[in-house]
């Protein structure tokens, strides 16, 4: 009887719960008005500012910020006669049907581009909405590469996607443990079971395994809920692999350095592919001692370029905390948009794809070369870095023309 | 030797009660050492599976210490608090804040969170739930859910969603035959051990752990003989809430503090409830112990799929073949 009861709750509960995020119907209009009117060119951009994503939300969003006041301060779009960029925020609560509503909102009101939104699932609803409205909409932090094999028009990318950072980390990881005279052979993967783990550790694999590596044993686990690694670390320690590898999120890479730090396992080197934790400053506060000599393949901002130092000094300034990747990135997507505008001389959105399609961008983020669009809406010039984190910082350290010191091909243990 | 508080057995029907539960704790131990042999059979390597299962107790441990609270309001109150993950979120900042602030040891911090909580609880039942808006079921369910929003976004406003840790001073690993186990883990099964001895020995042997079996099992009855149910309905929260307190402060150097960790637990900690028996807080702490084991065989059977897949199957199978819990009684 009882237990009828809590089913019943429970049951209902959850379509509450589920029945709060429903009912955001696009409402129809397209950006046509966008063209019109002398004000300021309006780019939007949509970011997770509340909810469990709000940190990095909030950084990208201030990055943008400052791009648009950089754009402004250096006069504005030359080829429309100076006129000022404005930028337009939504938050998408990081969840993807407000995204898609939010999308809708912003181009109803006139933006000429979207950038966003730091979340695979949120943008693969926005790219619909762009496409079918016809408005240009560069990601800054989006690391599925689903969004990209439907052939849209509209969508772009200024990072590297998941694929691209994978098959990195399995050639720096070869080329690194060559040259430190440990060559790996057998490598552990350890990574959470979402498109985003899954998607990695499949490229990685592919690619490690074309370099003559062995994988395995390949353990995935479920980020939301995993409290506790020791278990998954002492199945690698059993299995004899020489290296780790990690793809997660925060909170769950961490839980597994501690992990590492009680089992030590006997690798040559734990390897962060796209992971949420070994390339920040607040992991190696966090793990302190335990997180020396981790390894990060990941995008990255171009600690080597002075105009990025510059502005991560202004940020730092300003909002009292380090600038974060995402927050580089999204300062580069709304660069790019503005280049976009630039190169069309017009502000029609559709003009303005063109424009974007055409248009070369010098990034603050580490990459082969300016910012081109491919006609798949891919950067080519996006590239991963290897990161290592050294007496208590994050460094570039390979490829050797990104590094800013050596790496160190060891653990700490 | 149950403690459910919903038992309207009289004494002398208990030594029976007590070997069926004897003989259902016997089944349940097969079951699980028939589910260890076939781990082992799986993995091939003893250790892996001795070190699944030491962790899948002391992270079962940590399950259970949450679902105490949870289970004593449900026993006594017919109230499923939604807000008990929220609750347990606040706690953990609290603890947080006290350790940031003065450097306490974060275990001492209970000093603070049992009593801030007790008066949460406290507050909730009286202001929101105890009236007449709370009467019903539903508005018992929007009510609880609300708060749980109204809180975690509270903190997520205030506090921010930065993840924040804490580090237990002189953290030490321990090798118990082989598996690792680190000192904060078994101090956190130690203490909810403990703490359901507690909450055990003050439902049997205390004058409030009487009134509180007898309202649990009939109110109007406790009523007439001069119970006062409002206020032991309180009280019963707030020692509910109590509970969330003590296992924050216990778990807060296992996990991030985060205003939305309450989501991890909400989910796993309802099916301990069920599991174990609504209202019985031995049989939260067992039913911890056995879905922290069943999650981590789980990820040795399917490779590391998603653990929550066997705890799903075993909540499913129980309630289809003993849909009063492990060690709850047929009502």
């Amino acid at each position: 009887m009882i237990v009828r009861r809590l089913i019943a709750v429970l049951g209902a509960g959850s379509l509450l719960a589920t029945a709060g995020c429903g009912g955001s119907a696009p409402s129809g209009a397209a950006g046509d008005a966008a063209g019109s009117g002398d004000g300021p060119v309006r780019i939007g951009a949509l970011h997770p500012v509340s909810g469990s994503m709000a940190v990095d939300g909030l950084q990208m969003r201030r990055g943008a910020q400052l791009a648009v006041e950089q754009i402004n301060d250096s006069g504005g779009i030359a080829s429309l006669g100076g006129r000022e960029v404005r930028l337009a925020t939504a938050d998408t609560q990081g969840k993807p049907e407000i995204g898609q509503s939010e999308a809708q909102r912003l181009i109803s009101d006139g933006a000429v581009g979207l950038i966003g939104t730091y979340q695979s699932s949120v943008s693969s609803n926005v790219a619909v909405v762009a496409e079918r409205n016809e408005v240009p909409f560069v990601m800054d932090v989006t690391a599925s590469d689903e969004i990209f094999q439907h052939g849209y028009r509209y969508s772009f990318r200024v990072q590297p996607g998941s694929a691209k950072i994978s098959e990195s980390a399995a050639e720096y990881l070869e080329q690194v443990s060559e040259q430190a005279g440990k060559p790996a052979e057998r490598v552990a993967v350890l990574h959470e079971h979402t498109d985003f783990g899954t998607g990695a550790a499949d490229a990685f694999e592919t690619a490690a395994e074309k370099l003559g590596m062995e994988v395995g044993p390949r353990i995935s686990y479920d980020a939301t809920t995993a409290s506790d690694f020791t278990s998954q670390i002492t199945q690698v320690k059993a299995s004899g692999a020489d290296v780790l590898v990690v793809a997660g999120y925060y909170g769950d890479s961490l839980l597994i350095a501690q992990a590492v730090d009680a089992v030590k396992p006997d690798l040559d080197a734990v390897w962060g592919v796209s992971n949420g934790a070994y390339d920040q400053p607040k992991f190696v506060s966090d793990a302190g001692e335990l997180g020396d000599r981790y390894f990060s393949t990941n995008y990255h901002f171009d600690a080597q370029n002075p105009e990025t130092r510059r502005l991560r000094e202004e940020y730092r300034q300003r909002f009292g905390a380090p600038m974060r990747t995402g927050a580089v990135l999204s300062y580069d997507a709304v660069q790019a948009i503005a280049a976009g505008v630039e190169e069309a001389g017009s502000t029609d959105p559709a003009a303005v794809r063109n424009g974007i399609a055409r248009a070369e961008i010098d990034p603050l983020t580490v990459g082969d070369g300016p910012v081109r669009f491919g006609p798949d809406g891919e950067n080519v010039n996006s590239a991963a870095v290897l990161m290592q984190i050294q007496n208590g910082r994050v460094k570039q350290v390979y490829p050797p023309e990104k590094a800013e010191s050596d790496p160190d091909y060891s653990v700490a243990w | 030797m149950t403690a459910t508080i919903d038992s309207d057995a009289p004494e002398t029907r208990a030594p029976s009660a007590t070997v069926a539960v004897l003989k259902r704790a016997g089944v349940v131990g097969a079951l699980v050492a028939v589910a260890i042999a076939v781990a082992l059979i799986q993995s091939g390597s003893g250790i892996v599976v001795w070190q699944s299962v030491v962790t899948g107790l002391l992270t079962g441990g940590l399950y259970g210490l949450i679902a105490m609270g949870l289970t004593l309001i449900f026993g006594v109150l017919d109230i499923v608090n939604f807000a008990h993950g929220a609750m347990l979120a606040v706690a953990m900042f609290l603890s947080f804040g006290v350790v940031a602030v003065t450097g306490l040891h974060p275990y001492l911090t209970m000093l603070v969170t049992v009593p801030a909580l007790f008066l949460v609880g406290a507050l909730v039942h009286r202001g929101l739930l105890s009236g007449a808006g709370g009467a019903t079921l539903e508005n018992q369910l929007l009510i609880t859910l609300g708060l749980s929003l109204l809180l975690e976004n509270g903190l997520l406003l205030f506090l921010g969603a930065e993840p924040k840790n804490v580090t237990l001073p002189g953290e030490t690993h321990l090798d118990v035959f082989g598996a690792v186990v680190s000192g904060s883990r078994l101090y956190a099964f130690l203490g909810a051990v403990a703490l359901g001895l507690v909450l055990y020995w003050m439902l049997q042997h205390t004058r409030l752990g009487t009134a509180i079996r007898a309202v649990a099992s009939n109110s109007p009855g406790a009523e007439l003989v001069g119970i006062n149910v409002r206020r032991i309905h309180t009280l019963t929260f707030a020692i509910g809430a109590a509970c969330a307190g003590a296992a924050a402060a216990l778990a807060v150097p296992l996990l991030s503090v985060t205003p939305t960790l309450g989501e991890q637990f909400n989910i796993t900690a309802f099916v301990v409830v069920v599991l174990g028996g609504m209202g019985n807080v031995v049989g939260a702490l067992v039913g911890g112990l056995l879905i922290g084991l069943v999650e981590q065989l789980t990820t040795i059977y399917l490779d590391g799929q998603s653990s929550l897949l066997g705890v799903f199957v075993v909540f499913v199978l129980v309630l289809f073949l003993r849909p009063q819990g492990l060690f709850g009684r047929r009502t």
